[in-house]
């Protein structure tokens, strides 16, 4: 009975549909995230009769075939990076990006990681660091006698030191942009990687080549919507049962079959 | 005499296609752009002894053979995902796109840029616009779909999708993985392009569910007509074969 594996595939694309979901549910107060979903293709069919197969001398042809699908499959859970909603938090050092692009941040290994994670803290060495105190790249150190941190909308990191009238520029912050922002490899934490299917990072300073404009003072929230979380939920839970009773449904004819002698 | 079971045999082998066809739609239940199939029976009569001498004439038989699955193309529900590449199509329409084996048709409107730029559907495969793959450069944003399917952005016109229509849409076949093959292409004139938005799958749990039900029960009557001709049978022998009869 092909039906009960047909069924099995779509229990399984639904079962994974609920997982990615939760976790968009599990992150919506995590800062920069971006939410993923589930996209599904339909699998390989078995032609029966293929359309346009001859009935006859005269050139009379089958106008539809009959072809009986194999289930489903999960392809791919991209991210949607679309902008998450923007919240003051008067921190001088948190920063929100508005519009497209990363931070990059350096990460233990030696490689670059790219974040809309913009909670910046300093660690004791002053150096502006995420909040899992990797330095952020190109690094910034802020001197200890700095008493605040100014950051323009193109990313000058300026600070007051010893009580000066005029600020001091520290560096400038800079952004990456990828040609596929949905081709990152997410590896928690906050943070994605460049694969070959993002395409190479593209770094430019802030408000240039497409990318955003850094607010201080902000953060980015996570771009999950609680109420299409919720409805997909239950869409899905719905077809994973309606998936459930096939499989009983299937179960039942091939009982019907076995008790015949 | 074995006609009746054979008979409700090729009843139960129509009915588990058909099975199988409503748990395939069922299980691309939450897929973007997919179609609902439908099977379709007819009736085969089993053809008789022409000579009209005989005292009582045969009786035709009919069995009954599946013939064919219908797409059922009728629109699936607009979600909007506020998702630049997200394309839903609006009337009959496909989308082209450029796979090794050639071009194929699809309905799903996820869209990606792949590394260099390219739209591309989720298998990678570029969606092809009325001249080729339409192609961004790496410091292109808002990207722009209108409803006519031309595609723009910060750089400006990037090309126009290529819609397709058919007039017999029946004639595609499936190919797994969205894609649909073969058939007529005509430029799509009834179509209209809805960025942002996905379409969902056309269908309808419910309407499947009662198919499923209706399937199972009318497998379950075959297989006891079967049962029932079988238990006739038996009886026959044993009351003919008994020796004190």
């Amino acid at each position: 009975m092909k039906a009960l594996y047909i069924a099995s595939t779509g229990m399984g694309a639904q079962e994974r549909n609920v997982e990615v979901i939760s976790n968009n549910i599990a992150n919506m107060r995590t800062t920069g995230y971006k939410r993923q979903r589930a996209e599904f293709e339909d699998l390989l069919y078995q032609q029966i009769t293929r359309a346009g197969s001859q009935t006859s001398d005269q050139g009379t042809m089958i106008p539809a075939g009959l072809e009986i699908g194999s289930g489903v499959r999960t392809v791919s859970t991209p991210r949607v990076m679309s902008q998450g909603a923007v919240n003051i938090t008067e921190r001088e050092l948190d920063v929100a990006i508005r519009g497209e692009g990363f931070f990059m941040v350096q990460l233990p290994d030696g490689r670059t990681a790219y974040t809309r994670d913009g909670s910046f803290e300093r660690s004791p060495e002053g150096e502006i660091v995420t909040s899992t105190g990797y330095p952020i790249d190109p690094g910034i150190t802020i001197p200890g006698t700095a008493t605040s941190v100014a950051i323009s909308p193109d990313g000058m990191v300026s600070a007051y030191l010893d009580n000066e009238s005029t600020p001091t520029q520290m560096g400038q912050l800079q952004l990456a942009r990828f040609v596929n922002k949905s081709g990152l490899e997410s590896m928690g934490d906050n943070l994605f990687v460049e694969t070959a299917a993002s395409g190479p990072a593209q770094v430019s300073v802030p408000n240039n080549d497409g990318t955003g404009d850094l607010m201080q003072g902000y953060l980015e929230m996570a771009n999950v919507n609680s109420v299409t979380e919720i409805a997909d939920l239950i869409a899905a839970q719905r077809a994973y049962e309606m998936n459930a009773r096939v499989i009983s449904g299937a179960d039942q004819m091939m009982q019907a079959t076995s008790q015949l002698r | 005499m074995e006609n009746a079971q054979l008979i409700s045999l090729s009843k139960q082998i129509a009915l588990q296609r058909q099975m199988d066809v409503v748990a395939n739609n069922m299980a691309n239940i939450n897929t973007s752009g997919f179609k609902a199939e439908n099977i379709l029976f007819e009736e085969y009569v089993m053809p008789v002894a022409r000579d009209q001498d005989f005292p009582s004439l045969d009786q035709p038989l009919s069995y009954v053979q599946d013939w064919a699955t219908m797409h059922d193309l009728s629109g699936g529900a607009m979600v909007q995902t506020g998702n630049d590449l997200d394309v839903g199509l609006n009337g009959d329409g496909f989308f082209a796109v450029q796979t090794p084996a050639g071009e194929r048709w699809t309905r799903s409107g996820a869209f990606q840029l792949s590394a260099t730029g390219t739209l591309v559907d989720l298998n990678g495969n570029p969606v092809l616009g009325e001249g080729g793959p339409i192609q961004f450069g790496a410091e292109e944003t808002g990207i722009l779909i209108a409803a006519d399917g031309s595609v723009s952005s910060s750089a400006g016109p990037k090309g126009r999708l290529r819609l397709v229509e058919f007039a017999n849409a029946q004639e595609l076949t499936r190919e797994g993985n969205n894609l649909f093959a073969g058939g007529t292409p005509v430029a799509a004139t009834n179509t209209k392009a809805m960025q942002g938005f996905i379409e969902r799958s056309n269908v309808s749990g419910v309407a499947e569910m009662a198919e499923m039900i209706r399937v199972t029960r009318a497998y379950e009557s075959a297989a006891n007509l079967a049962q029932k001709q079988d238990e006739l049978r038996r009886s026959a022998i044993q009351r003919l074969g008994d020796a004190n009869a």
